[in-house]
């Protein structure tokens, strides 16, 4: 009695869940499984101690869209991510670039947006409780009480002052959400980029977005950005992601826009994203654009666990 | 894999800048068409087992595993983390029994459950214990409940036993918001 109701909720249930992506989700799925069954990377002797004592500006990549970003006395992390997996089973190609018990402080942690691989429940459990937890408006709904000093939901353009920091959130072109069926009531809201500008240093964290020409001049128009992260990846279907993605040609255009002096790529190497040949396809594409338009100096791509002195 | 299935899902369904205004009435669209997703539900009586589905519905839940941004209270509408983050929520599910209880082959309940993060902010696992009434026929069953949460607090594994009738119930029960 009970074999034709369940097959037919599990039909249902494909339909439901699988309605929106037809073919293009059993690729994912195969890469997705291709990708379980590789090695994570090891990084060889990563950095235990990131804060340094005394610096102007400094980037360390801990990979994906997670940056620790030191300037002077104040520390900025960026979509923590330090787990071995997210969305449950999607795991990490490369290790995390630094352990989080080696982060004694962190003043600012910022979210872009809700999905798996930015708002990490377990990595953030881990972070030091006495930072401040900058979250997009709209993603209150998908934020548990982590203990932090504070907790404050931005909207674009909205400006947090303290202690000589100021961090703008800024657009995006993304979408929000984090389990697929809520986008339809989650859409418009719950992703941003950030502008940290603190002694005379300014930094451009996008988060995840797409490219939109009006969206990177504005921002450039409003800020003089020394260090501009940007996503390049996922890539493929080129079509299909470059709607709420940056490939590297699309994030060279961007930091154009931006005006920005330094670009560090973000978003890619670290997990298996979209239907990319390798996790190194975007890495070797934006080579290959910096090579040819001449932007050594301009663009400088960061190993996982590296950090960046860009001012001392 | 879950990865996957959000990567290829959410791009297509859409995009869009931030500050774009939400359609509530497609929140509320979505929202209803998730809910006539049917729980599976096996009730072992002494003497039988019976097969059914199951629909459920929140009328009222009290979050307090989120931040003070989010309203702890919240009517029919629940978003996962508002639930496995940690809460208490009165929910009402009806049944149908392909074969018969007795004369009917509908039954009612009314459930008190907690739902308390172990992983992961109760996201990858949670527990779920709580109190259950179900009436079959003319007569009304009190169970314990206990069980747990998994894959994003959409999937339930609840356990009910009533001491007084001896009658167990196991449920896999599907909660999109």
């Amino acid at each position: 009695m009970s074999r034709i109701p369940t097959s037919t909720v599990l039909i249902s249930a494909a339909f439901l869940i699988f309605g929106c992506g037809g073919s293009l989700f059993t690729r994912f799925i195969s890469r997705a499984v291709e990708q379980d069954s590789t090695r994570m990377e090891y990084i060889p002797n990563k950095i235990t101690h990131p804060l340094l004592p005394d610096v102007g500006l400094s980037i360390l990549w801990i990979g994906h869209a997670s940056v620790l970003i030191q300037i002077h006395d104040k520390v900025f992390l960026t979509d923590p991510v330090f787990e071995r997996t997210v969305g449950m089973l999607s795991r990490r190609v490369v290790e995390a670039g630094i352990d989080p018990a080696t982060l004694s402080h962190v003043d600012y942690i910022l979210i872009s947006h809700t999905h798996f691989d930015h708002l990490n429940y377990g990595s953030l459990s881990e972070l030091p409780k006495q930072g401040k937890l900058l979250i997009p408006f709209g993603a209150a709904a998908y934020t548990p009480e982590f203990g932090f000093q504070e907790t404050r939901e931005m909207k674009p353009w909205e400006m947090f002052e303290e202690d000589g920091v100021r961090i703008t959130a800024v657009p995006a072109q993304h979408f929000s959400g984090r389990y697929g069926f809520d986008i339809f009531w989650t859409d418009g809201e719950g992703y941003a980029g950030y502008v940290i500008q603190y002694k005379e240093k300014t930094v451009y964290f996008a988060g995840d977005t797409g490219y939109r020409d009006s969206l990177f001049t504005r921002i450039g128009e409003r800020f003089r950005i020394d260090v501009a992260l940007l996503p390049i990846a996922p890539l493929e279907p080129r079509e299909f992601m470059s709607r709420v993605h940056l490939d590297p040609q699309r994030a060279v255009q961007a930091f154009a826009g931006l005006h920005a002096k330094l670009m560090i790529p973000i978003h890619h190497r670290t997990f298996s994203q979209g239907l990319e040949s390798s996790v190194m396809q975007a890495q070797e594409e934006l080579e290959k654009i910096v090579s040819d338009v001449r932007l050594q100096g301009k663009v400088y791509i960061m190993k996982i666990g590296e950090q960046k002195i860009v001012d001392e | 894999m879950l990865f996957a299935i959000f990567f290829s899902v959410q791009p297509l369904c859409g995009q869009s800048s931030s500050g774009d205004t939400i359609n509530e009435g497609a929140k509320w669209r979505n929202w209803l068409i998730l809910q006539a997703f049917p729980s599976l539900n096996w009730t072992i009586f002494p003497s039988q087992t019976n097969f059914a589905l199951e629909w459920r519905a929140t009328p009222v839940l009290y979050s307090w595993g989120m931040t003070k941004l989010d309203p702890p209270w919240h009517f029919f509408f629940v978003n996962p983390p508002e639930r496995f983050a940690g809460s208490v929520e009165l929910n009402v599910t009806g049944q149908i029994y392909p074969s018969s209880i007795g004369t009917t082959h509908f039954a009612w309940s009314g459930q008190l459950l907690g739902h308390l993060p172990l992983i992961e902010m109760g996201e990858y696992l949670g527990l779920n214990v709580g109190v259950a009434t179900y009436r079959f026929n003319d007569s009304y069953s009190t169970f314990g409940v206990a069980g747990l949460s998994t894959l994003f607090g959409f999937v339930h594994w609840n356990t009910k036993y009533s001491p007084r009738d001896r009658i167990w119930m196991t449920s896999l029960e599907f909660r999109f918001f």
